[in-house]
């Protein structure tokens, strides 16, 4: 088998320093552009130098790929819904995108659905072990670890912990669950989040496994991957050297660890869910939807929604325009909508002004759904959609409930 | 409509496909069978054609059940478009589920031309569970406390 786990960094000494591990993933997308691999980068920058500030930035010129930040645990955007919505679902142009597992998922959904084409995107996956609601970590930066945020250099969720780097060089960490007491949780989406490695994407790019050298640990997920890399290694861009075993085993625990946190995180709140009656969870919804003020965020912030005629809209004659709180109908359209495709990226949640917890809907229904039809959202792009696909072999199951062998079990 | 759950006489709301339920309900009655009169009826060319969000619509508009019924698989008219509706009513039950709606409030039924006798089964049956299930809690709560709770 050819070997797909390296630990890359970049013989530049700038380039190293300015990058958190090493400086590989800088180094790679911008020999990318320099190589014209990609007609451009698009990655997130600082605003105002702020790490609880993070914006969008779309490079063409090589030397303007060190401005970009790598991964920002206290700014999460979605990278997703700015290349369908402002650069044409990359339809005619080769964009090398930086990636949260949750982005890289919310790519493959729309792919799928030929509103980005995946053949013009280069996919940089960096693995995500959780990310906090800007506000939420200003404070908890100011008050938890007693520090001004703004000489925030650096932060890092490892072992169960938050470690921040400040902008004189020291560092300082606190257990996760310690500040979950004092009331700083990370995003509830990400909490039971167990896709911490995006292998979808075309690279899978992190720290765990470096084993304190400064390095990027590199798992190669697909060919375009491979030619990127190998590309950026015979340029000089990239030092490349295969992974050793211990380093292999070291990333494994570590990703096992904080997905099988995930996993008991999911498995608990879909138990507490099936513990409530039919009426406490209608009660439950109504009470929590009724804040709602129409705003239209959680549709628009939604990488899955993409409907060029919505439903949402009063001309569609569903919702009448003029009414808030809408009729629940409003949310269960959209809930029918991502049902089987929310790929918990959040964003709905984050651009919610009435904080109303729309992903445990969502992922409750999708979780659900997973087990009839045998399908994770985002993972498998050849694997088409459950509700805009039947099979041959259903045309001679003749019970009106079930569809497979896995779809009986409800 | 009384709190009795015995007096309580259900409005469902049936999707027929137009080349066999409907064919088959019409069947029904020309033989004269008998059957609760809590349906009425809405003909689709195909099941293929009900989107979920008419389903979710009926029952948030407070009909207390929604009956769907169409050809056997392999004799949709359109080839696969009852299977896209099996699909469909799967995620959809699913979905009332986790808003708190029964999910038995919704049924699919294959019912072909010739089935008069089964179509009136079918809905026998399911006016019976939807009278067991008592009113839609949500044509129960007014405008008002729907929005305020
Ligand atoms: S949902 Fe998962 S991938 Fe997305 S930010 Fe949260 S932990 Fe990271
Ligand atoms: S519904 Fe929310 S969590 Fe799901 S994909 Fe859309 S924005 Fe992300
Ligand atoms: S973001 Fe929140 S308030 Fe705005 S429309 Fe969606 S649910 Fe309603
Ligand atoms: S034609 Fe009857 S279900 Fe399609």
């Amino acid at each position: 088998m050819e070997n797909n786990l390296y630990l890359a960094w970049s013989p530049d000494a700038t380039i190293q320093g300015m990058g958190s591990s090493g400086g590989a993933v800088t180094a790679l997308l911008r020999c990318a552009l320099e190589n014209q691999m990609v007609d451009a980068v698009l990655a997130v920058k600082k605003r105002n130098n702020s790490r609880f500030d993070a914006v969008p930035t779309l490079i063409t010129d090589p030397e303007l790929v060190h401005e970009t930040a790598g991964a920002m645990h206290f700014a999460p955007l979605n990278m997703v819904k700015i290349i369908k919505e402002y650069l044409d679902g990359a339809m005619d142009m080769r964009v090398a995108v930086t990636c949260k597992p949750c982005d890289a998922r919310a790519f493959i959904e729309l792919a799928k659905r030929n509103q980005v084409r995946r053949e013009n995107l280069f996919l940089v996956g960096l693995n995500c072990s959780g990310t906090y609601l800007p506000t939420v970590a200003e404070q908890m930066i100011r008050e938890a670890f007693g520090e001004n945020p703004q000489d925030l250099a650096g932060e890092e969720v490892d072992e169960g912990k938050l470690i921040i780097t400040l902008k004189d060089g020291s560092t300082k960490e606190k257990d996760l669950e310690e500040l979950v007491r004092q009331g700083y949780e990370m995003r509830e989406n990400c909490l039971r989040c167990s896709y911490k490695v995006p292998r979808m994407a075309d690279i899978a790019c992190g720290k765990w496994g470096n084993n304190g050298k400064s390095a990027t640990f590199i798992e190669i997920c697909s060919p375009k991957g491979h030619e990127f890399l190998d590309a950026a290694a015979q340029n000089g861009a990239l030092v490349m050297e295969p992974a050793t075993n211990e380093q292999i085993e070291k990333r494994k625990q570590k990703e096992t660890e904080a997905v099988e946190n995930a996993q008991a995180r999911e498995k608990q709140e879909i138990e507490a869910f099936k513990r409530y009656s039919s009426e406490e969870r209608l009660k439950y919804w109504l009470g929590h939807l009724s804040r709602c003020i129409k705003c239209f965020g959680c549709r628009d912030a939604c990488p899955i929604c993409f409907c060029k005629e919505c439903y949402l809209e009063p001309y569609r004659g569903c919702i009448p325009g003029g009414e808030t709180p809408p009729d629940i109908m409003f949310q269960l359209i959209r809930l029918s909508h991502v049902a089987d495709s929310c790929v918990n990226c959040g964003q709905c949640q984050d651009a919610c002004p009435m904080e109303i917890p729309l992903t445990r809907l969502y992922s409750v229904l999708n979780s659900e759904l997973a087990d009839i039809f045998d399908y994770k959202p985002g993972v498998d792009i050849d694997q088409p959609p459950p509700l805009t696909t039947v099979t041959e072999q259903e045309l001679s199951i003749d019970a009106p409930d079930i569809i497979g062998e896995n779809s009986s079990d409800r | 409509m009384s709190g009795k759950p015995n007096d309580f006489s259900p409005k469902i709301l049936a999707f027929l496909c137009n080349w066999c339920s409907y064919a088959g309900a019409d069947l029904a009655g020309v033989s004269r069978m008998q059957y609760p009169s809590n349906i009425r009826v809405i003909r689709f060319m195909c099941t293929g054609r009900i989107d979920p969000i008419f389903i979710i619509k009926a029952l948030t508009n407070g009909v207390d059940g929604v009956l769907i019924a169409g050809c056997h698989p392999g004799e949709c008219h359109y080839g696969k478009g009852n299977l896209y509706t099996r699909r469909r009513v799967l995620m959809t039950k699913k979905l009332l589920e986790c808003i708190g709606i029964e999910p038995e409030r919704l049924h699919l039924a294959w019912v072909a031309a010739s089935e008069g006798p089964k179509f009136a089964e079918v809905v026998k049956d399911f006016t019976e569970q939807t009278k067991n299930l008592g009113p839609n809690p949500l044509a129960v709560l007014t405008k008002q406390e729907r929005t305020v709770l």
